[in-house]
């Protein structure tokens, strides 16, 4: 099997959304930026996206993982949108968007 | 085809009457700006919950049945969890209808939250599909995040609910990503025909089939606040307002609890001719459940001792709560299973109880500390009585639901071999969460009267406590009943 083959194959696909996944995971524990524990969690929505597609394609013959990772998309889009939100309110309210600066309440 | 869908929908209807208030609300707070102020959406969603109930009524009449092409079910473990969500709508909303914490133009607002809420909960409980219980379960945290900030200037509801973001989001996430696995594994998305392929393929898949799971079970631990996904609770309801954070504490919990029990009932296949887990190795699974149970009891009590905020105490009782609960999975049996159910309505009942009171002094005393409850029993005996019954039944004192709740969860353990430390620890437990419910009782009756402090009991709020206390006695004393309700409800996913 050449490289080719298994680029284009579930592997190669699983490959991808394992990395994402890794990189997803790494960024959400040691990002201390908010905006980038964000992205970090749309890393591990893409893998798991990813993942999906390629199951759905190469491992069954339905759609419904296809559809799944539509779901996802759209789902994501509005964690976001509350999310920055979320953000923002805090950065106006303590004008830093430090994830560790969050301490108010701590026993 | 036709015929099916309308048939179809009609199994539906409690939801649907929920998304019908929905645009009911929607609509009235475009045409009419001023029912933002009165007592409009208070109505509204309380007919939403006693329609739904209606409804309810009338679907869990019909035989059991996976509909819309698996993606959803109709039992009565459906109806028992609908009944559930919907009564806490109306409490959460009663509740902070009452509250000062909430401003009075943003209750239309706070009603469209909840009634969304209570949607997706009732998603959650009834999916038999992964799709769907990911589409419930994130309406339920993308909206609870909104909830938990609900007061916009105020710093600590704002980090509560961008600590509730981060935790949750992760934690779906996680679960999303084992949710893709499994289904790379069977092939299908759907629990009846995930079970049936695991069960074809026993011992083919010794890693990714236990790591999909433990992920899987990550984002469900979120919502139910189990160990070891519990760190976000105790900040996040002391930032939240109060009458939100009583919500939480009860509702979204039971929604997780229902999707736990279908799910891993379902996947793994649970056999009730031998009484164990069929899929993946029972001994090993059993002995981890137990774990997670005793660890998130646990933590839950000796956290709380050293509070002092009672919101945040209670928040971490909740998770002690819930390691009660996840105990009775592990019994197998309808017996074991239902105490759950049980013990949902009994915590439901005095959980509400407990924050209602701590939600009424903060808004007198403007503080939630052991403090500003000193002398409180004497100036409003409604609300020292009322306090006295639910934090009592919190700790499991015989006469109040807890105590049958734990006895019933307890008593399935026992008699589940191997697992009498369980049950043990169980107790202990119960005993250590005694002592920082009393510290509770003493400054409300026993360090004497605070001078100048005369208040009086609303009978707004009068009626709401004594009608969440009135359960919690009478399931203390007849039980009964109840308790074959429950069994009956858990018997349709067993």
């Amino acid at each position: 099997m050449s490289f080719l083959d298994w680029a284009t194959g579930l592997h190669g696909y699983l490959f991808v959304g394992t990395i994402l996944a890794t990189l997803g995971i790494i960024a959400v524990v040691y990002r201390r930026n908010s905006i980038g524990v964000l992205l970090g969690i749309e890393l591990l929505l893409n893998a798991a996206s990813i993942n999906f597609i390629a199951f759905s394609k190469f491992r069954t013959a339905a759609i419904d993982g296809q559809i799944f990772a539509l779901f996802i998309i759209i789902i994501a889009a509005a964690e976001a949108a509350v999310a920055l939100a979320i953000i923002l309110r805090l950065y106006r309210l303590r004008e830093t968007i430090d994830a560790g600066e969050a301490n108010l309440m701590r026993n | 085809m036709n015929g099916e869908i309308v048939q179809n929908l009609k199994l539906l209807s409690p939801e649907l009457v929920l998304v019908f208030f929905l645009v009911v609300l929607f609509t009235v707070d475009s045409i009419w700006e001023q029912t933002r102020k009165n007592f409009v959406p208070l109505a509204v969603v309380f007919a939403a919950c006693l329609l739904g109930t209606v409804a309810t009524c009338w679907v869990s009449k019909t035989a059991p049945t996976v509909f819309f092409s698996g993606l959803v079910a109709n039992d009565n473990f459906s109806a028992f969890f609908r009944y559930v969500f919907l009564f806490s709508c109306a409490a959460g909303m009663y509740l902070a209808f009452g509250s000062k914490e909430l401003e009075k133009q943003n209750r239309m607002e706070f009603a469209l939250l909840i009634v969304c809420v209570t949607f997706g909960m009732s998603l959650m409980a009834i999916s038999t599909h992964l799709l769907m219980l990911y589409i419930g379960i994130e309406t339920v945290s993308i909206l609870s995040f909104v909830m938990a900030g609900f007061k916009s200037e105020d710093l600590r509801a704002s980090e509560a609910s961008f600590k509730y973001f981060i935790f949750g989001a992760f934690a779906s996430a996680l679960m999303l990503y084992g949710f893709s696995l499994l289904y790379g594994l069977t092939g299908s998305l759907q629990y009846g025909e995930i079970a049936q392929y695991v069960q074809a393929n026993l011992g083919n898949m010794p890693y990714l089939l236990p790591l999909s799971l433990i992920l899987v079970y990550s984002g469900l631990a979120y919502k139910i606040s189990a160990f070891p996904m519990h760190f976000w609770t105790p900040d996040v309801y002391e930032g939240a307002p109060t009458p939100v954070a009583s919500f939480f504490s009860v509702a979204p919990k039971a929604a997780g609890l229902a999707a736990i029990l279908r799910f891993f009932l379902d996947i793994l296949s649970y056999d009730a001719a031998s009484g164990s887990w069929k899929a993946i190795g029972g001994e090993q699974l059993v002995s981890v459940v137990a774990v997670l149970s005793a660890i998130t009891m646990t933590v839950g009590n000796l956290s709380a001792i050293g509070q002092n905020s009672v919101k945040r105490m209670l928040a971490y009782s909740s998770i002690a709560h819930v390691g009660y609960m996840l105990m009775g999975i592990l019994t197998l049996d309808t017996f074991g299973l239902g105490a759950i159910l049980f013990y949902i309505i009994a915590y439901c009942a005095m959980n509400f109880g407990a924050f209602w009171v701590v939600s009424i002094v903060a808004d007198l005393k403007g503080s939630d500390r052991l403090d500003a409850f000193r002398g409180l029993g004497w100036s409003m005996p409604i609300l020292g009585v009322t306090m006295v019954i639910f934090l009592a039944s919190l700790a499991g004192i015989p006469m109040f639901s807890g105590f049958i709740g734990k006895m019933l969860i307890f008593g399935a353990i026992v008699k589940t071999p191997g697992l009498l430390w369980l049950a043990v620890l169980g107790v202990l437990n119960s005993v250590v969460s005694l002592y920082y419910y009393a510290k509770i009782l003493r400054e409300l009756w026993l360090e004497g009267r605070e001078p100048g402090t005369a208040s009086e009991l609303s009978i707004y709020h009068g009626v709401a406590l004594v009608g969440l206390a009135i359960p919690t006695v009478v399931l203390g004393l007849w039980f009964a009943p109840v308790i074959h309700f429950v069994e009956r409800s858990i018997a349709t996913i067993l």
